[in-house]
This record gives structure tokens, C-alpha cells and sequence, in this order.
């Protein structure tokens, strides 16, 4: 016994004695495992393909190729956000119908592209503020031509209160529509209505 | 060179970061008092079955307008007392939606009563489009009785969402044109059918939109 060992607690000694102490093993009992494994059915393998598509494996790519691949799934990602962003349409076409300022019902949960518009021809900026994107001024700019500042928010079906921002500093209520009441700091904002997709 | 770039580097790593903060902690500009009042009141509405997000939204509101803290708490008091009210006025079964437009309609004045009458009424259909147009036409300049007995009318009488939302443009553009906002409102009521009527609205007195621009 070591030093260590001298140096715990009797109890703690004790306990480790016993730990240690080899346990009696039948001579028979290593056959008896080793029968009662071999009785065990073998678990059926399945398809060849099924089961080489559910088990894991460990693909080895050398880097070069690790790092074309990588490049090549964020090209398709980065392609895939351009078709969708860059009329406000997906790809595939479909756009569920939006609203430009008019309220609708709301009713599930996926979120629609709403359409926002502003008719300021002298404001260097416009943003779009509101409770989808915790009235930071910052998240969501729009876009001019000719003095339209236009832009497409994801918005969930449900009511939404918003203000478009001008110049940075001037809080303007959307005059297309309904107007929300107060807003307690001096202000006006509008209220969006957004339906869910219909069926 | 060197320096610009990596003045450039730091400000916009600074940039960023300071948008994630925001993201992950949206209340963090707000000075600890009033955050911590903000909370609380938040935990509140939880508590009591009540949605916190109105309350959160009016804070972050009150951030992005530059409001004061005491401005900002007065105003999220303001909202957790009206969706309180609204949630006793609309009943148990009112969506988050219902209780947000509520609060609008009863920010403008209108009684919990009217609104009490009017959910006594649904019969299944969802409240927010009139109470939106309601709160909307009060603050437009429509006599708050008059709006409140004339959309209650047209929501008994079976009046859909589309019929609320295009009489809220009609009249808009009426008052936009110059006409009394209570008569382009009783005007415009009559021009829709409903359930098992011609009008919804008695006939009201009063020069018509058209008449008034001949």
C-alpha cells in the first residue's frame, strides 16, 4: 500500500480494500456467458442498402476538394437568396399575395411577403420600423425609385404595428393605412393586417 | 493604410456586434430602472395570461423614438392596463390580436362595455378588422358614439372583414375630400348589405360624398 492510500480516511481504506479484493468467479461461468451470446438470435441485416444508408460512415475528402464542395453549397445558397430577393419573388414564382398597407385577416402562422410603400422624393433614406423587427431603424431599409421607397418584409399572419422611419429621425405613419392610436411618445404609426395564405 | 484598415475592421466588428447585441438582448438600451420595471411587468402579463409581446414591442418603440425612460415605462403601463381591460372585456377566448386591436379601440375611448357588447356577438368570427377600423375612424374624427354604434351594427348584422376594410378606405378618402367624418361614415355604412337587410345602417341625413363635389 502506498503513501496515498495510508493517508485516507480508515472508512475511504476500507471501502477500497473491499473494491479491490478479487471477486470468486465459478470456472464454468466464462462457457455459460459465451453459450447463452451464441444462443441470441442474429439481428436480421435488412436490405444491403437500407442498412448502408442508415449506418454511419466517415467520408475522407482531401481539402481541396472539401473546400469546393463547401464553396459550391454557399453558391447555391447565395443564388437561391438572389432569385428570392431580387423582385421580392421566389424563385419558383409563387408569391403569396401581399399587401401594401391594406389590413387583412390573420389566421396561421406562416409568414407572407408584405409590401411596403413609401412616396418621399426628398428623403435621402426611408427604414421600415415596427413590432417584426423590434423598431430597429437599422433592419430594414428600403429601396427608392424615383422617390418610391419600396420594400418586401416577411411578415407572420396576425396584426403588426409599424412606422417608416425618414432621414433617420422623422417617425411617418403609412398614409394607406389604418392609422394606430397614440403611440404615447408623440407619434403616429400604422396598423397591417396580414391574412393567412388561403388554400 | 494599414491603420485605416484596420480602423475599418474594428468598426465594422463593432458594428455587428453591436447588432447582435441588440438582437439578443433588445432591452439592453434601456437604463436599469426602467428595465427592470419593464420586466416586471412583462412577468406580470405572463403571469396573469396575458401576451408580453405588446409590452416588449411599446418598449422597443420607446428605445427606437429616443423616448425617456419614464416616458417609455408610462407608455408600456399604458399598454398593460389596456390589454388587461380588453382581456376582461373580450373574455378568456380573445387572441393576442383581438386584445392588441381592443387596446387601440380603447385608447380612443371607447368603453369596455361597447366591447363587451360587441364580443357577446361574435358568434365564432374574429373582432380585430372592426376594431382596428373602429379605432381608426375614432382617431380620424368620427364621433366616437357614432362609430362605435355604427360598426357594432354592421358586425351584428354580419358585415365580413373585406366589407370593414372597404368601408374604411371609402371613408377615408371621403374625409380626405372634405366631408364631416361622422356623416362620410354613416354614409358610406349604408352602402353595405348584409345578412338579411338591403343596409346595414338607417338611412342618415347628411350631404353624400358626390353631392358634395358637383
Amino acid at each position: 500500500m502506498t503513501d496515498e492510500f495510508d493517508s485516507l480516511d480508515p472508512n475511504v481504506r476500507w471501502i477500497v480494500t473491499e473494491a479491490r479484493r478479487p471477486v470468486p468467479v465459478d470456472a464454468a461461468a466464462r462457457a455459460r456467458v459465451i453459450d447463452a451470446i451464441k444462443a441470441e438470435p442474429v439481428p436480421s441485416r435488412g436490405l444491403g442498402l437500407v442498412t448502408w444508408l442508415s449506418e454511419p460512415h466517415r467520408l475522407a475528402l482531401p481539402p481541396f476538394a472539401t473546400a469546393a464542395l463547401a464553396a459550391g453549397l454557399v453558391g447555391i445558397g447565395v443564388l437561391g437568396g438572389l432569385a428570392i430577393n431580387r423582385d421580392g419573388r421566389s424563385a419558383a414564382g409563387q408569391l403569396p399575395a401581399v399587401a401594401v398597407g391594406q389590413p387583412q385577416l390573420p389566421d396561421s402562422l406562416s409568414p407572407r411577403a408584405v409590401k411596403f410603400v413609401l412616396i418621399a422624393p426628398q428623403a435621402t433614406n426611408v427604414s421600415l420600423v415596427g413590432d417584426f423587427n423590434g423598431w430597429d431603424s437599422g433592419a430594414t431599409p428600403m429601396k427608392t425609385s424615383g422617390g418610391t421607397w419600396t420594400v418586401f418584409v416577411p411578415l407572420h399572419p396576425g396584426l403588426h404595428t409599424y412606422s417608416f422611419v425618414v432621414d433617420g429621425t422623422h417617425f411617418v405613419s403609412d398614409p394607406t393605412a389604418p392609422i394606430a392610436p397614440d403611440d404615447g411618445f408623440g407619434h403616429r404609426s400604422s396598423v397591417v393586417l396580414v391574412r393567412k395564405p388561403s388554400l | 493604410m494599414r491603420a485605416i484598415a484596420l480602423l475599418a475592421v474594428a468598426t465594422s466588428v463593432s458594428f455587428a456586434q453591436d447588432a447582435r447585441e441588440r438582437a439578443t438582448d433588445p432591452l439592453g438600451r434601456l437604463d436599469p430602472s426602467t428595465r427592470f420595471a419593464v420586466e416586471m411587468l412583462m412577468d406580470s402579463a405572463r403571469l396573469v395570461g396575458l401576451p408580453h409581446g405588446p409590452l416588449e414591442s411599446k418598449a422597443l418603440e420607446g428605445i427606437s423614438k429616443r423616448a425617456s425612460g419614464r416616458d417609455i415605462l408610462v407608455a408600456v403601463r399604458r399598454v398593460y392596463r389596456a390589454l388587461r381591460e380588453a382581456r376582461m372585456a373580450l373574455g378568456p377566448s380573445a387572441t393576442t390580436d383581438e386584445l392588441t386591436a381592443a387596446t387601440g379601440a380603447l385608447r380612443v375611448g371607447i368603453p369596455a362595455s361597447e366591447l363587451s357588447r360587441l364580443a357577446a356577438t361574435r358568434t365564432g368570427k374574429p373582432l380585430t378588422v372592426p376594431l382596428v377600423v373602429l379605432a381608426d375612424l375614432v382617431t380620424r374624427g368620427v364621433p366616437r358614439d357614432t362609430a362605435s354604434v355604427t360598426i357594432f351594427q354592421l358586425f351584428q348584422r354580419g358585415a365580413a372583414d373585406d366589407d370593414f376594410l372597404g368601408l374604411w378606405r371609402s371613408v377615408e378618402r371621403d374625409i380626405v375630400s372634405g366631408t364631416d367624418p361622422g356623416v362620410a361614415l354613416l354614409n358610406r355604412a349604408r352602402e353595405i348589405p348584409t345578412k338579411g337587410t338591403s343596409s346595414a345602417v338607417p338611412p342618415a341625413s347628411g350631404v353624400r360624398p358626390d353631392d358634395a363635389k358637383s
